[in-house]
Formats: structure tokens, sequence, C-alpha cells
């Protein structure tokens, strides 16, 4: 039996025998079974959150455990590369484990948010579309063009975390945000993820490990029966501090030119009395139109909406009474989960199924995801172990949010594009009423057309996408125990998923009506053979290791289709119903191959001394014959040198490490032959062009050398510890898909060339400053920070574009020679000798002639988070400090939002005390803060009348580069669990947990207006743009556990 | 295993392709270039002050930056036009089956629509990478004197011309411009050489007066020879305009009043083709480069709406505004009066737009247009109407402009510059070649809109 210091069973524990790798799981009583062979055998047993402990048994006896608690333990199990149990005092490479419990604490369904602060040196980017993608990258980008994300793996299943977004989406134009696919990954079936930062942990794993592992492991079954039911509703409002404010003063316009007497309203008789009335401009979607006046009765959209209240009718000009803040919904997201295991002698098994329904801020949007987790492992002998697990996830996505500058990103309306008369609510019933596009935004006077945009309702309802995803992972595994310290493993997993992506654009749309469809299925197969062994040399020496092989074997097929030139049939959503000859599908068909053979020894001497080293040689389908071959060495050396200070009882521990690795990386594929694009014929007449990249048949593949050095350390009986550690990271030859002068008639030239180099520092620290039986205080911080430059580019080149389509607002994210991957280029003001904005005779800002100054960096300067947990009795208190210092983002949002006087700021009083936008004659217009060439301050008066004085024509893009650091905070869980002597009277349950909730809380500072710092498009490597930003959600719930 | 680098290959794209296809979309693609009205693209039509924009007048006042137009039009013409006439070359060149004569046919026409491309972006931007261009090998490519690249077009026109063989054929139904005939490529070659040396009458006037006189007697003789390209009524390949201002829904364009005043004046019979009425009756034009209400002024005519509308490259009614102007410059082997050919041009502008030759004589007679009583020296004269005679052709109409001074166009209050003479280099380039553009900025007095190009001389 196990039981922890306080008498409690540990369910979950792992025993082994040890030197071998026979062993078992407690059960929900802490009691296990185990057959062991011989006298004197020792078990070792283990668990996360316990220090393990070694136990003499003798045989047929009882055996008895009792583990110590631990937080962060240094004796803590984790599991490494290729799934190797290790202690992690034995580790000599950094490796972060965060158990699953805290991970979903805060019940967010996409397992990658949920790391966010809580690792050293991951940076987690997300974004606030529903169920979009999170960017998660470990110390720092390292491709240039390719991908730097975290390699995921599920209990030694790679899982592709890939996005499918188009490189419109991820440089901010038309798209949707479809997710990565890691977000498949069921949080409940987690048992711990432990997180391998540097090339040394997971060089084991060949190429696509280079940018770091997230290792999960998922929940096992235990002895006994036990049943897990957890059920969870959340609610999410909009923050606030997150969206536009509007200010309530101006109305409708871009200026005074329209027909009225004051220039500002169409003017036509409606009513039919023989004297020309008030209309609205409803073509203008700005606010810089005529101050609001109940005095004045117009005829707005409303008046020549059918069916309207106000149809043929004027009303006061006024300000909306329900701005766009009323657009949003609640959101609502509920799962509920059964996790059923059990085991016993012969093995285990568990099974889980979870429903997962969310359903985000705007109308009409939600996603589904069904997932169904299952494994098992049976001894069929003593020495033969089968194994498997099954995992399927369902997902289906409705509605998900238009991203980029685009009339289906409502934000991009909303935020750039407003007139601050429109009622939102007024827009939902006009739509609801006859189901019509009835906008706001109607072309002429009179007309029920849209011009520039949809009523929002039609396009949340009728422009919507669908999308689905069903995905199988899982693997069947034999294990064989040759003799007592060499066992053989043999695996096969498998990875694959079928998608499809539908998009709609209905008739009377803004845009041509259209269908779309994208299918895309995708497999991965793993073959992997690997031999186990541990032997003790010495009384002094212990070696482990592995050989094996790996294939992996990877296909991916896609076809996507749309209608051309229109639809017929109105709100028929088939490739069929297109007004014109379907253009033909864009196919894609690709399959690569890696072969790998590895090797990996450690050794320890007293237990003091552990020395790893590993090799792995990949041979790759992706590189040209003569190339493809490569090779990864690492080495590294822990020591624990705590063991040679006696005497002090302060130190619990102590251990210095350093290793050495290099990993190769192979190309993506079909990068090495050159293939021609064949456009729609135009009557008859076929057509070909030159693809727009050229490949090239030479590559080599990609290396990356990294050392890390760190430190750690425990002291008080390990109440107080931290881990720091130093890496320094260069990846050179990189196989880069460079964007080039168009001058070479390519858009792209694949290369083998550059070089980044990435270095920073990670700290975790964690202490325990209160622990009584009763109450206890725990805190956990990390921090780390990342510095980055680009050391060289291919052949001269000095800078190279990342964003892969032209960004609206004429900026461009770099990776610059000499400078970070990642800096923001644009148009800057100009500057005298003084440092002083210049300001031209207009009295408007001067603009740089061109629009490559560097006027940002997106990399933020650290990044942090801490977490303090509060335990009183069966009361529990954890709540997450993230922070980011540093990095910058341009706001398209402002860009163009202060252009078209939507904000407050835009219709505020000048140094007169007069509204700014009163003609200068009157004492309007503003006075910008700036120099004339002479040297002088400024002291010339713009107008601020017309459109644009704060906004995009007459300030340069640097205007709208904001500080993106932020504080928040992030996560909040207050859990109750019911007493054990509670507990045990109702039988048979055998705990009840109860928790509050909360995420994304409280925005606790941040320097860019009306939106999240954090929100981005899409994961990749373009980052530090904003373009109709959605709000952040304010997350609150609760949900119960009970265990059986 | 077997090799597994054949796993590596793409089976849903062809490897080879034949060199006709190439071309044909090389045709498309610079026909769409020049003749689209997207902001983000082309807004020549701007420049020329044809049109005015209604809610959004950015472009109007010479904001290139916003939307990187110089960058999509440059990407545009090197990437989507050249590299295709590049590849073409080569798969001719490389084909041992082809027929010598076809082969040499084809090769002259590769010639001349590259050729004319880059004589497109040489009037855009001024010095330009030429010599070191299209060659991925060289990621850094020169940027080459304008002038001196200028005068090595020429000469390759003129190899390109003395190639083609009418008695042969050549791309067939694959080009799009002529239909495989030949000898309306000879003619169109020399159009285009009078078209090209008369933008270098004021830099080299001796050598552009030898090149027009040599070329005219082969230029078109009539509309019937003109270089045009037929759009389809199927999208993806219908005519741009229609995408823009059809199919788009948008209203973002009025014509502007600057040319509207001025057909208003002159009674111009071809008013109903450019521009529908305003509402209340009449052509009334926006005020160029303000925010414009588009109930209130003349949109864009039926006629540039059509899907399949044509898109010309060049025209009888221009060789003949060029024969005139070059009788005016002492071209003296051009034959006839320049009143004659200036006649002839607004005659045969007018037929083609759908007007009546009646009409045109009326139109002539009043002493605004004759030639004879016209005001304004020969550049006011063809310069005026020569601009009428461009429209929809806002590119030639912005460099006829830039070289004859005529129209008297006035820059909007609201501009950010004066009239662009020319546009910035890409962003691409500051970005991605940038040693290069700095000393091409340098070169050409600085990478500015209002630095003039070698030819501009008044």
């Amino acid at each position: 039996k196990v039981t922890g210091s306080d008498g409690a069973p540990i369910p979950f524990a792992t025993v082994q025998i040890k030197g071998t790798n026979t062993g078992t799981t407690t059960d929900q009583d802490g009691n296990f079974k185990l057959n062991a062979s011989g006298s004197d055998v020792v078990l070792v047993i283990r668990s996360v959150g316990y220090t393990s402990q070694d136990l003499k048994v003798g045989a047929g006896s009882q055996a008895n455990a009792v583990l110590q608690t631990s937080n962060e333990s240094l004796q803590e199990v984790v599991v490494t590369a290729l799934g190797v149990q290790r202690k992690k005092n034995e580790l000599p490479y950094s490796a972060q484990t965060v158990v699953g419990e805290d991970l979903v604490k805060a019940r967010e369904s996409n397992i990658a948010n949920s790391l966010s602060g809580k690792v050293s040196g991951l940076e987690v980017r997300r974004n606030n579309s529903l169920g979009g993608s999170t960017n998660v990258v470990l110390r720092g980008n390292k491709s240039l063009s390719g991908n730097s994300q975290a390699l995921f793996i599920v209990d030694g299943v790679p899982i592709d975390n890939s996005n499918t977004n188009t490189a419109d989406q991820q440089s901010g134009r038309a798209g949707y945000d479809y997710g990565n696919a890691a977000a498949d990954i069921n949080p409940d079936d987690i048992e711990s993820v432990n997180v391998l930062k540097g090339a040394a942990a997971s060089a084991l794993y060949g190429s696509r490990a280079s940018n770091g592992v997230i290792m999960i492991t998922t929940k096992k079954g235990r002895r006994g029966l036990g049943v897990t039911i957890n059920s969870g509703v959340t609610i999410g409002k909009v923050d606030p501090s997150t969206f536009a404010k509007y200010q309530n003063k101006y109305g409708a316009g871009y200026g005074a030119y329209y027909a009225s007497p004051d220039g500002y309203f169409n003017y036509q008789d409606v009513n039919g009395d023989g004297v020309a009335d008030l209309i609205v401009p409803t073509t203008e979607d700005a606010s810089h139109g005529a101050p609001f006046d109940p005095s004045l009765n117009v005829y707005g959209w409303y008046s020549f909406d059918p069916g309207n209240p106000f149809y043929g009718k004027a009303r006061p000009w006024v300000a909306a009474a329900n701005d766009p803040t009323k657009f949003f919904q609640t959101a609502v997201s509920t799962v509920n989960s059964i996790m059923i295991d059990g085991g016993g002698d012969q093995g285990y098994f568990k099974l889980g199924y979870t429903k997962n329904i969310d359903k985000g801020l705007l109308p009409n949007s939600s996603i589904k995801k069904d997932q169904i987790n299952f494994g098992a492992s049976y001894n069929i002998t003593p020495k033969l172990t089968a194994s498997g697990s099954i995992n399927t996830t369902i997902l289906s996505g409705l509605g998900r949010y238009g991203t980029g500058y685009d009339s289906k990103n409502l934000m991009t309306n909303m935020r750039q594009w407003w007139e601050t008369n429109v009622d939102v609510l007024e827009q939902r019933d006009a739509y609801f009423r006859n189901k019509t596009n009835a906008t706001w935004n109607q072309a002429t006077v009179g007309a029920t057309n849209p011009i520039y945009w949809d009523n929002p309702y039609w396009t949340r309802y009728e422009n919507y996408e669908n999308d689905s995803r069903t995905r199988y992972f899982g693997n069947v595994m034999l294990n064989y125990k040759i003799t007592d310290w060499v066992d053989v493993m043999g695996r096969v997993s498998m990875d694959t998923y079928n998608a499809q992506q539908e998009e709609r654009i209905a008739i009377g749309s803004i845009d041509p009506s259209e269908y779309s469809r994208y299918n895309r299925s995708f497999s991965e197969f793993n073959y992997d053979l690997m031999l186990n062994f541990h032997k003790k040399l010495s009384n002094d020496f212990n070696l482990g290791g592995i050989l094996g092989g790996n294939v992996r074997r990877t296909h991916v097929t896609s076809i996507d289709a749309k209608t051309n030139g229109g639809l017929l049939i109105p709100r028929l959503y088939a490739l069929l119903n297109t007004a014109n000859p379907l253009e033909a599908p864009i196919e894609s068909d690709s399959t690569e191959e890696v072969d790998g053979i590895f090797a990996a020894a450690n050794l320890a001497y007293k237990e003091m001394l552990f020395l790893d080293v590993t090799a792995r040689r990949d041979k790759s389908s992706t590189l040209p014959k003569e190339n493809n071959t490569y090779y990864y060495p690492s080495v590294s050396l822990g020591f624990l040198f705590s063991k040679l200070i006696h005497n002090t009882p302060w130190l619990s521990y102590a251990k210095a490490r350093a290793n050495y690795a290099e990993v190769g990386a192979s190309a993506p594929g079909l990068y090495t032959r050159n293939y021609y694009d064949v456009p729609t014929g135009i009557d008859g007449v076929p057509l070909a062009s030159v693809n727009n990249t050229k490949y090239n048949p030479n590559l080599k593949p990609e290396r990356t050398k990294s050392w890390e050095a760190g430190l750690e350390a425990a002291f008080l009986e390990s109440r107080v510890g931290f881990d720091v550690t130093y890496y320094n990271t260069k990846s050179t030859n990189q196989i880069v898909k460079m964007p080039v002068s168009r001058a070479t008639g390519y858009d792209y030239k694949v290369v083998n060339a550059g070089e980044i180099q990435n270095k920073g520092i990670e700290v975790s620290v964690y202490g325990t400053p209160v622990k009584t039986p009763s109450f206890s205080w725990t805190i956990n911080a990390n921090w780390s920070r990342n510095r980055n430059k680009v050391n060289s580019l291919p052949e001269g080149v000095q800078n190279l574009q990342l964003n892969p389509a032209s960004m609206q607002g004429g900026i461009s994210i770099n990776a610059a020679l000499g400078q970070p991957y990642g800096t923001i280029r644009g148009s800057n003001f100009v500057y005298n000798e003084k440092g002083e904005k210049l300001v031209d005779s207009k009295g408007h800002y001067e603009i740089s002639a061109t629009s490559n100054e560097v006027i940002g960096n997106v990399n933020p300067d650290w990044i942090g988070g801490i977490t303090n947990t509060l335990k009183y009795k069966d009361l529990s208190l954890s709540f997450l400090v993230d922070m980011r210092q540093g990095g910058d983002v341009f706001s398209l949002d402002m860009y163009y939002g202060l252009a078209t006087g939507i904000y407050p700021e835009t219709a505020g009083t000048n140094d007169l005390g007069n509204p700014v936008r009163s003609p200068i004659a009157n004492g309007g217009g503003i006075i910008v803060k700036g120099v004339t060439a002479d040297g002088k301050p400024n002291t010339t008066r713009a107008s601020a009348t017309n459109y644009g004085i704060y906004g995009y024509r007459y300030n340069p893009a640097a205007a709208f580069v904001y500080d993106a650091s932020y504080i928040k905070l992030r996560e909040v869980s207050l859990t109750y669990s019911l007493p054990r002597g509670v507990v045990s009277r109702i039988h048979p349950i055998k705990g009840v947990d109860f928790s509050l909730i909360g995420r994304n809380l409280w925005i606790i500072h941040k320097n860019l207006p009306y939106a999240d710092p954090e929100e981005g498009m899409s994961s990749g490597n373009v980052q530090g743009y904003q373009s109709g930003a959605y709000p952040t959600a304010r997350t609150f719930g609760f949900n119960a556990k009970v265990r059986f | 295993t077997k090799n597994l680098t054949d796993l590596n290959q793409n089976s849903k794209k062809p490897a080879t392709v034949v060199a006709p296809t190439l071309f044909a979309n090389a045709e498309l693609n610079i026909t769409n270039a020049m003749t689209s009205t997207s902001v983000n693209v082309n807004i020549f039509r701007l420049l020329a002050q044809y049109w005015t924009e209604t809610t959004y007048p950015d472009e109007s006042q010479y904001d290139l930056s916003t939307r990187n137009i110089p960058q999509e039009f440059w990407h545009r013409l090197y990437r989507d036009v050249l590299n295709d006439l590049n590849e073409a070359k080569k798969v001719v060149n490389e084909d041992a089956t082809l027929d010598a004569a076809v082969k040499k046919n084809q090769l002259a026409q590769i010639e001349i629509v590259t050729i004319y491309t880059y004589n497109v972006i040489l009037n855009t931007f001024g010095n330009i990478p030429y010599t070191d261009a299209m060659d991925i090998d060289n990621l850094s490519p020169k940027y080459d004197d304008a002038k001196t690249v200028y005068l090595d077009l020429l000469a390759r026109l003129d190899a390109a011309n003395a190639n083609l063989d009418p008695a042969a054929a050549s791309f067939g139904n694959s080009d799009i411009l002529y239909k495989g005939n030949v000898a309306g490529w000879k003619k169109m070659a020399s159009s285009l050489k009078m078209r090209m040396w008369m933008v270098l009458a004021d830099d080299e006037p001796a050598k552009a007066k030898a090149g027009i006189e040599q070329a005219s007697p082969n230029a078109f003789t009539s509309a019937a020879d003109n270089a045009v390209f037929q759009y389809s009524t199927v999208p993806p390949n219908t005519n741009p305009l229609w995408v823009d201002l059809v199919q788009s829904g948008r209203l973002d364009f009025v014509g502007a009043n600057t040319l509207v005043d001025t057909m208003n004046a002159l009674s111009d019979p071809r008013r109903p083709f450019f521009f529908g009425e305003a509402a209340g009756g009449g052509y009334k034009g926006g005020i160029y480069g303000t925010s414009n209400d588009y109930s209130a002024f003349s949109p864009v005519g039926d006629l540039l709406r059509k899907k399949d509308f044509p898109s010309i490259w060049i025209d009888y009614t221009e060789v003949e505004f060029l024969r005139a102007e070059a009788i005016e410059r002492g071209m003296t082997g051009v034959a006839g009066t320049a009143a004659t050919h200036y006649t002839n041009a607004v005659t045969a502008s007018i037929i083609s737009w759908g007007g009546t030759d009646a009409e045109a004589a009326t139109y002539l007679a009043q002493p605004q247009v004759a030639y004879a009583t016209a005001t304004g020296g020969y550049k006011g004269k063809i310069g005026v109407q020569k601009w009428l005679a461009l429209y929809n052709r806002g590119f030639e109409a912005w460099t006829e402009w830039r070289r004859l001074d005529f129209p008297k166009l006035v820059k909007p209050e609201e501009a950010q510059s004066e009239i662009p003479l020319r546009y910035p280099y890409p962003v691409s380039e500051q970005n991605l070649n940038q040693t290069n553009y700095d000393a091409a900025a340098k070169a050409i007095g600085g990478d500015v809109v209002t630095t003039k190009l070698f030819w501009d001389k008044f």
C-alpha cells in the first residue's frame, strides 16, 4: 500500500522493480500487487508530485510505502524523450513539468493556451478568435521562414500542430483561423506535461524536435475500478478594456460635401411634402459627419428598410442607444466528461468521453468537440506486455470569426469603419424581420443593397463558415522483457485526420456570392523498435541505454474548390450552384518519409554524476538523395554536487548541468523540384505560369547547434528552490523560403543559408512561505528572456520579409540582418537632429519617404508568470498572473479608426477649449506636437473637420505602433474538496471537488488602447499586427468533479 | 528501401508545359495590370484625372503607400508577365522539333511583349533592374540607367520586328492579341516604336526623328490594325473593370470634373459612352481629389462595365496623334500634315467609342477643336485631344501628360504631394534589395514622386 505523509492513499503511483521495466500502478486506495521473483527485490515507488522512494521487500511480503510530498520536487519522476521515465535529479538538461491538474484547473479547452505563464522559456501567443490557433515557441524563433513551434507528443505519438490558415489570413487579410491541431488533445486525459526545452533533451526525436518538445503523458488505468465525472460550465463576457469605445458627439460622414445646407446630409424630398429632407449619408462608414443634434429630424437606413417601425419616418439625429458593444453575446462553454479506469494483476484500462461545447462571443458561433479516449495494457506473460490507446476527436466548428482586413471580420467594421448613429440592436431586428441583408450601409439614397458593409447579423447568420475535423490518434505496443536488464519494445503509432472547411457568401452580400469547400486528409504513421537496458555495472556505476529505429511516413492530400462568378440559387451551398463553369479545384498530394536510427546511453556515477550521450541518424525523403542523411549528437553532464556537501541541513539539493547538442532539420515536402501553375484558360486558350517559388534541387539539412548550462537547488527541506538555465542556440544553413526582389521574376527562392541566434535565461523559483497542517501557501514563478538576432542572410540579402502577402497599412514584419527576428518596418516620423518630430507647413507631421524604417520589434523583453496557491484545509485558492514586458504591435484598428472618427479622442476639445472638429475659423483644429524645419515649435493649427487628422492620412505607420506589454490575472480557481470524513459516509463516492474558476479576469496593465495586446491573427511567424482585433472574454465558471 | 527521394514529387502539377500557354498567360497578365481599376494595383485613371473617388479619396490625393500600390504593380509586371515570357523563350529555344520560321516568329513576339512590359515599368519608376533582372541566381539585381535601358529596348524592338515573318505561323489562337496574325504584330511593333521614340523626342531629338520616320509608314493605317485584347464573358478572365465596377457592388468612382467639364465645354459626342448621366440629367464630374457624393455625379459608362469589354494596347488613334506631333516636331519624313493626322485621330476615336462620322465632323468643326484654330500650340492641341482619346487608358494618358504637360492638371487641395511624376519604388525593393535600391534612388535624384524621369524635360 502506498500512502502519503497524511495517511491518505496515493492512487496512481508507479511501482517498479528496480533495474527492470516490470511494474504496476496503485489503485484508488493506494494498493498494489506485484509478482516479483527472488528475494531482496527493491521496488521503486514513484508518483508525480511526490518524492520517489526505494523500498526493499522480501518475497511474498507486504510492502508499505509512505511517500513524502514535494513541490517541484527534484526527486520527481518525469517522462523524457521516447517515453523514458527518469528522476528529475538525474536529468542533465532543462525540463519543466506541469501536472495535468494545474492545466485543467481553469477549464481551458485548448491545452496550448493553458501553458501560458506556467513554463519558463515558453512563449504562448494566442488570439481571441473562437477556436483560434495558438503559437507555442520555446526559446525563440529558430527558423527564418519555416516552423518554429514546439512539437507536441502524446504518449510517444507526435501530434501534428500545423494550422491550415492561408497566406492572406496570416498577413491580416481575409480568412478564418481554423485553429491548431494540438487543440485536439483532451485536457482531461492529461496526467502531466513535460516541456523539453533544449535540443539535448529532444535530440532523440530527430528533426521535428529541433524547436523543443511538449511531452504529454495521458492518464493510465489504476488498480480496481474508478470513475471520475467532471461537469463544468463557464460564461464569458467582453472585457471592456479590450474593445472600442465610441464618441457620441458626431455621426455618419467623412466631411461636409453633401447636398444639405450644412453639407453633412443628403438632401431630397423623402416624404413628398415638396421640401427637401435631411438624409443620413448611409454610404459613409465613418463618424466624421454632422454633430448630433436631437432637434434635427433625419431619414436614415431605417426609413428605407421595408417593415422597419421607422420605415418612411424621420428620427432625431442622436448617437445610437446601442453601440457595437451590444453585438457581443455571452460566451457559454460546457465541458462534461467521464473517465472510467481500472486494473488488476494482468493490466489496466481507461475509457474516457468528453463533450465540450463552446459558444462564442459572436452570434451564431460554436465549436463542439467530442473526445473519446481509450487505453489499455495487458500482461500476456510476465515478460510480454501488450498495450495500446486510441483517441478520437470529432470537432465541428460553426461561424468561426472572420479575421483580418475583410468584410467578414466585423471587428474591422466596428473598430475601423463605423457610424456611431447606427444602433446594432436595430440592425439585429432588421435582419431577423425578413432575413434580408438590411444593412445600415445602403449604397444610395433609398436603396437597400449594401455598398461596403453588410448588416452584421447577415454576416453572422448567412455568410458563415462551418468546418469539421475527425481525428484519430493512438498506438499499439508490445513490450518484451528479454532478460532482467534488457527489454524490447515495438510500437506502431498513428495520427490521422480528415478536415473539411466550407465557406459561404450569400447572394445579396457586398462580396460576390460564393461557396467554397476545402478538404484535407492527413495521416502519419510511426514505426518504432526500441531496445532498452538498465545495468548496474558496479556499486558505483549504473548504465542505461536505448538502441532503436524509427520510420515515419506522412501523407497529406487536399482539394480546394469554389464556385465561379457567383451563385444562382439562394442559400444553396453546393459546388453545382455555380453561375459559371467551375474553375479546376486546387489539389495537393505529398508524402514524406524519414527513416531514423538512434542510440542513447546514460551513465551514473554514485548517483551523483550523470552523463548522457545520444546520437541519431535520419534519412529524409524531402532532401535530395546526396544530402538526405544527417546526424544529431548530444552530450549532457549533470553533477549533483549537494551529495558532496554534508552537514548542511538547509541545503536539500543542488545540481549543476551542462549540455551540448546538434540537431538537423529536413526540408518541408516538395521543396526540391519546380512545377508550373495552370490558371483557368481564357475562352478555350490554355494558360500556364511559372510558379512564384523557385525550388532547390541541392538542398542540405538545416543545423541547430545549442548549448545550455543550468543550476538548480532546493533549500529547507525543499520548501524553497530555484532552477536557472542559460542557453545559446545557433541555427545555421537554414532552409529558407526566402522572399526575393521580384525583379528576379519570383516571390520566393528556396535556399540554404542564414543563421539565427537565440540566447536567453530561464528562471523558475518556487517556495512555500507558509506550511502548517491546515494552511499552506505556495508560490511558483517563471521568468525568461530571450534575445534573438539574425546573424546572416543568404547571398548578400539584408532583409527578409516574413509576411507572405502584403499587409494593409504599408508595413511589413521582417528578419533583418543584425536585427531581432520580427521587426516592424513602415513609414516613420521625420525627426530632426534633436530627435524632435518635424511638422510641415500645413501643420501635419512629416512622413518618411520610404516604408522601410524600423518602427517596432515584436519580441518581448521578457515574459513571466507567478502562480500562488493557498490551501486551507479542504479549500484551495490558486491564481496565476501572466506577464509580458515589451514587444510592439501595429494596430490597423487605430490607424483607420482614429481617421474615421470613431474613438473619443477624435472628438475632444483643443488647447483653446473648443471642439477640435470645429472649423479653424471657429477656433477648432489641433496643433500637433513637433517642430517646423527651422526648429521652432509648431504653431500651425491643422483642421480636424474632415476625417483623417488623427489617423492614417496624416500620420506615419509609426504612430500606430504600440507597446504590447501586459500584466494579466490569467487564471483564478477556488476549489473546495469535500472532507474525507464526509466523503467516506457517502459510499461509493470517493471524492468531490467543487471549483469556481475564472480566466482572463483582469488586465492589470497594458498600453494598447481598446484591445488586448496579446491578440493576433494566427499562429505562425507573422506576429505583432492587429486588424479587426477581437475583444478578450472574461470567463467565469463552475466545475464539479466527482470520483467514484 | 527504394529511393526515398522519389516520394518528393508533386503529382498534381505539371513539370513541363508548352510555350504558347506561357505566352498567352503573359498577354493576359500585362493586360490585367494595365486595365484594372483596383486601388491596390492601378490608379492611373485617377492620376490622369479621368475619374475621381467618392468616399475614399486617398489615391486621388496621391496616397500611394497605404495600399502598397507601386509594389503590387511592380510585382505583377516582373513576376506575372516578364517571368512567364522569359520561361516561354527558354521553352521555345529548347524545342528542337519546332519549325525554324515559327520559332523565329514566336521568339520575336515574346520579345515584343517583353519590350512593351519593360517600357511600362521604366516609364513608371525610372531606373529599373534590367540586365540583372529575371535571374533567380542574382538576388540583388542592380538597377540600370533608365535611358540606357530605353535605348536598348528600342534596338531590341527593331531586331524583333525584322525577325517577324508574316508568311509563317506563330502562336495561333494562343496569341490573344492577333490570333496568330504575324503581319499584325509587325504593324504593332512599328507603332510601339513610334510611341517609344516620341517619349524620347525631347531628350534625343535626332534619334527620335530617325526612328519615327522609319516606323511611321509601317505602323497602323486603320482601326482594323489595333492591338486589342478581347476579354471573356466567363470569370475569372473577364475585364477587371467589370470585377471592380459591377461585381463588387461598390460605387467607388465617378467621372472627374477635370474631364467632364472639358467634354461639356466641347459638347463631346463621346460623353454618353464614357459616362452615365448624373441624377437630374446631364454630365457632371465629381470634384477631383475630394470626397464626392456618388449619387450627385456622372458614373462610369455602361460600355466599360461589360464583362468582355476589350482592352487596347495601342491603336490607330494614338498612332495618328503621334504622326501629327512628329510633323510638328519637324520630323519631315512623316507623310501628310499635322492637321490631317489630328483630324483622323479624333475621328477614329469618336467612331471607335460608338460615335458617327457626322458627330466627329461637327465636333471637329468647333473652333476650340479644329486644328487650325485650337489654342495651346501643338502640345496643347494634341495634348488635350489625345487625353480625351486615351480615356480608360490611364497609364498612357498619365505618360502623355508628363511628356506634353497638357491638359493642365491641378493637384487637389488635400493632396499629399505634387502630382506624381513617377512611382516610388516598392516597399519590397526597399526591404529586399536595399543596396541597389539606395543606389537607384540616389541616381535618379531621390525616390520620391516628384523626381522627373530622364525624358521628362519640361
